[in-house]
């Protein structure tokens, strides 16, 4: 674990005036998240034409039938392919902080589940290790994730498995039980539809990926606020396990 | 439903890409703040504070758990309210136990303060299912003297308070029926943020963020700013357990 970064000490009038000041900022980055908010509604929608089905705990179901009975669905695309035998464990590490927000979501008429390309009953024993109430589908054998770019092929992973290989994938390849290969087919990704109340049609609204994911790691938007930050570097694997394969370490004796 | 535009696959491609700039833009601008926060003086707490907690006494010090840092979040729980904490700083609360494990290896404690007696904030987290710790500030100074709550007198001489207690809005009317408390009182609590670090046995305060910073807000706003309805101005919090459905 690094060092405290340098820091100066102050008064608190003068942390205070620096406080303000960074304020007026902070409320500016508000002011411009609540115009990116707009414009993220003001993309059109686009109706799903495909027919995709989905293995869930209920049998078979069609996209207009994940809803389950409310008007906005969004599905958090999980890493978690076919040749893995864990899920992936950052994906984990987002769905920890996902799934208490199933019922708060519920109630303003939204729909918040993981699907995967595993096959169901991995996902459900996964998901019972890890003690996640929110719904898993499998999109086993549909083109679902493909269609969204969260499903890559041989021949587009060519140039990235020839370069080198982040320590970040190989770790967690290896902690998924795959190699680098199998675990980067996969991408992570969130999707979000809306079911027209006039003839049922399904409209995908957004789609968002990579760094658009960050928000979805409650925990990285917490270390934003906390004195050493998230303390990572290019160089060094992800920090990030799963929630019960944390490996005890010393703490600082300050 | 809001007016909606339908667009084949290309046109929905080519506004997201021109979205994607905008975002990439405001995470750029995002990692810019996070740099400054950090760059931010740190302040000597000098006084010395007792808590009530889960496992008896403890000071500012001990709270840290072993661990070089503290994040705090000061959940709407005052002495006054008879009907538990606000159900909006509930909901905050609901989010935090995802990412407690993950926080403490990384050097961070995660807690939650209130000024309610701790038994209160024991009964209440055993309701919620709560996993952080959470401390009672009740009978101490350590909320007045970092912001966290108001005495009687500061509420009075504050115009916002005394515009809102005076003339409450209706959600703000309910909000006083689901804490059990008057507003008078109830408004003295103010949901923040709080975070502090230890070295060398010294404990120093960092940073504080109060509402209407997002970051003091439900964690599922998140999720439904990326939804394609627009939520209502002033949406009712409910308390897990108290969904009217």
């Amino acid at each position: 674990m690094g060092v405290m970064a340098e820091h100066r000490i102050a008064t608190q009038q003068e942390w205070q005036a620096e406080r303000d000041e960074l304020l007026a900022q902070e409320k500016e980055l508000t002011r411009r998240g609540d115009e990116l908010a707009r414009k993220r509604r003001e993309l059109p929608w686009v109706p799903v034409e495909k027919d995709y089905r989905f293995e869930t705990e209920d049998g078979t179901k069609t996209l207009a039938e994940l809803f389950d009975g409310r008007s906005q669905l969004l599905v958090y695309h999980f890493m978690f392919g076919p040749p893995y035998d864990a899920g992936c464990p950052v994906c984990s590490s987002i769905a920890d902080t996902l799934a208490p927000q199933v019922v708060h979501l519920k109630a303003r008429d939204t729909t918040l589940l993981l699907a995967s390309r595993a096959p169901l009953q991995r996902l459900l024993a996964f998901r019972e290790q890890m003690g996640w109430g929110i719904d898993w589908v499998s999109t086993h054998g549909s083109d679902f994730n493909r269609d969204l770019g969260f499903l890559h092929t041989e021949e587009e992973l060519k140039p990235f498995l020839a370069g080198e290989i982040p320590a970040t994938v190989e770790q967690n390849a290896r902690m998924c039980g795959t190699d680098a290969a199998g675990y980067v087919t996969e991408g992570p990704g969130l999707s979000v539809y809306v079911l027209s109340d006039g003839d049922g049609t399904v409209y995908r609204t957004y789609v968002t990926s990579a760094r658009g994911l960050e928000p979805a790691m409650a925990y990285y938007g917490l270390l934003d606020r906390t004195p050493k930050g998230r303390d990572e570097s290019a160089s060094t694997p992800s920090w990030i396990r799963r929630h019960d394969e944390y490996e005890e370490i010393g703490r600082h004796n300050g | 439903m809001a007016d909606r535009r339908i667009g084949t696959r290309e046109e929905w491609q080519a506004a997201r890409d021109e979205l994607a700039k905008l975002e990439a833009e405001q995470a750029e601008r995002n990692q810019k703040i996070k740099e400054k926060r950090r760059a931010l003086p740190w302040v000597r707490v000098e006084k010395e504070y007792e808590f009530d907690t889960e496992d008896g006494k403890k000071t500012l010090a001990e709270l840290f758990d072993g661990r070089s840092q503290l994040l705090a979040y000061n959940i709407m729980f005052g002495p006054d309210y008879s009907g538990g904490a606000c159900p909006g700083c509930t909901s905050l609360g609901d989010g935090l136990d995802g990412s407690l494990v993950h926080l403490n290896h990384r050097d961070v404690t995660l807690l939650c303060f209130s000024r309610a007696p701790i038994d209160r904030l024991g009964a209440y987290k055993q309701r919620m299912g709560w996993e952080f710790p959470y401390v009672s500030t009740y009978n101490t100074e350590f909320p007045f003297d970092f912001g966290l709550a108001l005495t009687e007198e500061q509420a009075q001489h504050i115009p916002e308070i005394k515009q809102m207690v005076d003339n409450p809005p209706a959600w703000l009317v309910e909000w006083s029926h689901q804490i059990g408390a008057e507003l008078k009182d109830g408004l003295r609590e103010a949901p923040t943020w709080i975070a502090f670090a230890r070295e060398n046995g010294t404990v120093y305060h960092t940073y504080t963020v109060r509402a209407p910073d997002p970051f003091v807000a439900p964690y599922f706003n998140f999720l439904l700013d990326r939804t394609p309805k627009p939520q209502p101005d002033e949406p009712r919090s409910f308390r897990k357990d108290e969904y009217p459905d």
